[in-house]
C-alpha cells in the first residue's frame, strides 16, 4: 500500500545522519602543485571529527580552502554547509553563515584594540545574519566570562591585538574568539602545537562546552594528546591530498604508535 | 661663473613679484628646486611649478570648512597669507607682533628665502599653559608666502597646533621659525588637510634651548605636491618625539624631509614616520642625523615605514645618519610593503568585509604615530584628517 511505503521511507531518511560539512571530490592546485586530490569527507551534525596526517598532507589548506581564502579556490569538487555551497561565497559570508577557524599561526595586529575587534567582528557577523548587533554591555559580560576561562588576563586583554603574545597566548585568544562566536562549524588547524598541559585542557574545555547537537569540528592535529581532552566521533587520516583512512578514535592511537607510513603508500 | 639659468614662466612671475634684493637675485639665480637639487631629488618643485601665479586674492569673509576645530584653544586666521586675527584679542601670555619682512637667505634654502618675503608674524609665548591654533586658510590658484616666528620663553609650555587647510590650487610657501627656550616645553601638532591641486611648501626651524622638550606629529593628506621640510638645532640637551603620518591618493606627492643637528651631549630624539600611498601616489622620506663630536650619549632612533597599496604607488626613502661623537646609540630603520595578505584574511574569516578589513589595518598602520597624541579630541581630529574619505 502506497501509505506504508511512505512511512518506511522516512523511516530511513531519519536514520541516516544528514552531513553538516559536506565536502566532495575537492581538488585543488597552487602553482603547479596539486594539493588536494578527491578529497571527500562528510561530518554530520553535533560530531567531532579529527584529521590527521603528515607534513605536506594538505591540512591546512584544507582548512583555507573551507574558510574561502582567496588562492584557495578549488579546480572541481563541491563544500557545502547544511546543503548550501560555500564556495560561491566571500571569506566573511561564509564566517556569518557559521565557519570558524582556529589558525594555526594567528596574526598580531598592533594598532588594533583587541576588544574592540572582536566585538566589530561579532556585531558584523550577526548583522549579516539579520541579528541585533550585541550591546556593549552584554558583550563586555560574555567577554570577562571567556576570558577568565580561556585564560586571559584583563592586562593582556588591553594590550592591541595578539600584540606581544607569545604562541600560546594567541591560541588562547583563538580559543577566546570560538567561545564568543559561538560558531556552526569550527575548524581547528593545530590548535594543540605550543600548548601546555593546562591550555591543551582548557581547549578541550572550550570544545566540550560548545559541543552540542547543532554544532560540529574538525579538529586538525599531529598528536593524540589533544583527542585524550577532546574524544573525537571520527579520526581520518589525510596523505596526499586525500582522506586515505577513516575510523573511530581508536585509530588516532594507531597512529600514534605506528606513524602515517602504514597508510602514507595508500595515497 | 654659473651657466645663465632660463627661468620659467612660473619663476619670472615670483622674481617680478619680489623687490629688488637679495633673494629675488637668489632666485633668478638658482630657479625653483628641481631634482638635480640633492635635497630636492625626489620632489621637483620646479617641473611642478612651471606656470606664471598671480599673487593670491585676498580671502572675502575667510571661513575653515571646520577641520580640527577643537574647543578651548586661542586661534590666529590666515588667509592667503594675511593675518586676520586682531592681535589685541589674544589672552595674556601670548603676544602678537608684525614685523616687516625679513629677506633672509641665511638658510641655504631658496624657497625659505622666497617664505621670508613675507611679512613676520611674531607669537610670544610666556610663562602660561596656552592652547594655541595657528590656522592656515588658502585657496584659489595664486602664490603666497606665509613667516611666522613663535618664541617660547624659558621654563613655559605651548600645546601648538598648526593647521594647513588648503582648498583650490594655490601655492603655499609656509615658513616657521620656533624657539623651545630652556626648559621649555612645546607639543606640537601639524595638520595638513590639502586639496588634490594644492602645492604646499612648509619650511619649519625649531632651534632647542637645553632641556627643552619637543613632542611633534604632523599628518598630511592630499596635495599634488607637499613638502614639510622640519629642521631641528640643539643647543642642549633636549628631549625629541617626532611623529609624522601621510596618506596619498591618485596623484598626490607628499615629502617629509627632516633634518636633526645635534649639538651638544645627552639629547634623546624618537623620530617615526609612516605613509599610505595608493593610486599613483608618491611619498618621500629624507631623514637625517648630524651628530656632532661633542654630542656624545646622544640616543637617536628614526624609521620610515610605507604601505604601498596599489602597483602604481611608490616610495623614496634617505634615512641618513652622519656621526662624529663616539659614544653615542643612533639607528635607523626603513621599510616598504603591501598589506598584509594573512592579515587580510585572519580579519575576513572573522567577519570583516574586504573593505572593512582593509580599512581596519590601514587604521592600525597609522595608529602608532597618532596614539603619540596627548588628548582623545586632539587624536580623534587628527585621526579624521588622516582617514577621513577613505
Amino acid at each position: 500500500m502506497p501509505a506504508t511505503n511512505v512511512q518506511f521511507f522516512t523511516y530511513r531518511i531519519c536514520r541516516k545522519k544528514i552531513a553538516m560539512l559536506n565536502i566532495q571530490d575537492l581538488h585543488l592546485t597552487i602553482g603547479d602543485n596539486p594539493i588536494l586530490n578527491g578529497l571527500s569527507l562528510e561530518i554530520p551534525k553535533g560530531e567531532v571529527h579529527a584529521i590527521m596526517g603528515p607534513n605536506g598532507s594538505g591540512k591546512s589548506t584544507l582548512s583555507y580552502t573551507v574558510a574561502g581564502r582567496t588562492g584557495y579556490e578549488p579546480s572541481a569538487g563541491d563544500i557545502t554547509l547544511d546543503g548550501d555551497s560555500l564556495l560561491e561565497l566571500d571569506p566573511a559570508e561564509r564566517a556569518a553563515k557559521g565557519i570558524f577557524l582556529s589558525f594555526q599561526s594567528p596574526v598580531a595586529i598592533p594598532g588594533v584594540a583587541t576588544m574592540n575587534f572582536i566585538r566589530t567582528a561579532l556585531n558584523a557577523q550577526r548583522t549579516s545574519r539579520g541579528e541585533a548587533e550585541m550591546s556593549s554591555a552584554a558583550f563586555l559580560k560574555v567577554f570577562r566570562e571567556k576570558a577568565k576561562i580561556v585564560g586571559l588576563t584583563p592586562e593582556k586583554l588591553k594590550r592591541p591585538f595578539n600584540d606581544g603574545y607569545s604562541g600560546g597566548e594567541k591560541k588562547r585568544m583563538e580559543m577566546l574568539q570560538m567561545a564568543m562566536f559561538e560558531p556552526r562549524f569550527a575548524i581547528m588547524d593545530e590548535t594543540d602545537s605550543g600548548l601546555d598541559i593546562d591550555a591543551l585542557k582548557m581547549v578541550g574545555d572550550v570544545v566540550n562546552d560548545l559541543r552540542g547537537p547543532d554544532r560540529g569540528f574538525l579538529v586538525i592535529t599531529h598528536y593524540q594528546r589533544l583527542l585524550d581532552h577532546i574524544k573525537p566521533d571520527r579520526v581520518h587520516v589525510l596523505a596526499g591530498g586525500k582522506i586515505v583512512k577513516s575510523g573511530g578514535p581508536e585509530l588516532a592511537t594507531e597512529l600514534e604508535i605506528g606513524g602515517y607510513d602504514q597508510f602514507t603508500e595508500a595515497a | 661663473m654659473p651657466a645663465a639659468l632660463t627661468l620659467n614662466d612660473a619663476e619670472h612671475a615670483l622674481a617680478a613679484s619680489l623687490p629688488d634684493g637679495e633673494v629675488a637675485t637668489a632666485l633668478r639665480e638658482q630657479g625653483l628646486p628641481t631634482r638635480r637639487d640633492e635635497a630636492w631629488r625626489w620632489s621637483d618643485l620646479r617641473a611642478k611649478e612651471t606656470a606664471a601665479r598671480s599673487p593670491s586674492a585676498e580671502m572675502v569673509d575667510p571661513k575653515s570648512a571646520g577641520v580640527m576645530a577643537l574647543a578651548d584653544r586661542t586661534e590666529i586666521l590666515f588667509a592667503n597669507g594675511r593675518l586676520v586675527t586682531d592681535p589685541s584679542s589674544l589672552p595674556e601670555g601670548v603676544t602678537l607682533t608684525v614685523a616687516p619682512a625679513l629677506f633672509d637667505l641665511d638658510t641655504d634654502e631658496i624657497v625659505a628665502a622666497l617664505g621670508s618675503a613675507a611679512p613676520l608674524v611674531v607669537v610670544r609665548i610666556d610663562g602660561s599653559q596656552a592652547a594655541l591654533t595657528l590656522r592656515y586658510l588658502a585657496d584659489g590658484d595664486g602664490y603666497h608666502a606665509q613667516n611666522v616666528s613663535i618664541l617660547i620663553a624659558a621654563g613655559s609650555h605651548l600645546d601648538l597646533l598648526e593647521v594647513h587647510e588648503v582648498t583650490g590650487a594655490p601655492f603655499v610657501n609656509a615658513r616657521t621659525m620656533i624657539d623651545v627656550g630652556r626648559a621649555a616645553r612645546l607639543v606640537r601638532t601639524i595638520a595638513q588637510p590639502a586639496a588634490p591641486s594644492a602645492t604646499l611648501v612648509h619650511y619649519s626651524e625649531v632651534s632647542l634651548q637645553p632641556k627643552a622638550k619637543l613632542r611633534q606629529v604632523s599628518v598630511a593628506r592630499g596635495a599634488a605636491l607637499a613638502r614639510h621640510q622640519t629642521h631641528l638645532s640643539y643647543f642642549g640637551a633636549a628631549d625629541v618625539r617626532l611623529g609624522q603620518l601621510y596618506r596619498l591618493e591618485d596623484t598626490a606627492h607628499c615629502d617629509f624631509t627632516t633634518h636633526a643637528d645635534l649639538l651638544h651631549p645627552d639629547s634623546q630624539t624618537r623620530h617615526l614616520c609612516k605613509g599610505v600611498i595608493d593610486g599613483r601616489a608618491r611619498g618621500v622620506f629624507q631623514g637625517k642625523f648630524y651628530v656632532a663630536r661633542p654630542a656624545q650619549h646622544t640616543d637617536a632612533q628614526m624609521a620610515h615605514h610605507a604601505l604601498l597599496l596599489s602597483d602604481d604607488a611608490s616610495v623614496n626613502a634617505k634615512p641618513e645618519l652622519e656621526i662624529y661623537a663616539d659614544d653615542v646609540e643612533c639607528a635607523h630603520g626603513n621599510t616598504a610593503g603591501a598589506l598584509d595578505e594573512d592579515a587580510l584574511f585572519y580579519l575576513q574569516q572573522r567577519g570583516l568585509s574586504a573593505d572593512e578589513a582593509r580599512r581596519l589595518l590601514i587604521d592600525a598602520f597609522g595608529a602608532e604615530v597618532l596614539d603619540r597624541v596627548d588628548g582623545d579630541a586632539m587624536r580623534d581630529a587628527l585621526a579624521a584628517v588622516y582617514g577621513g574619505g577613505a
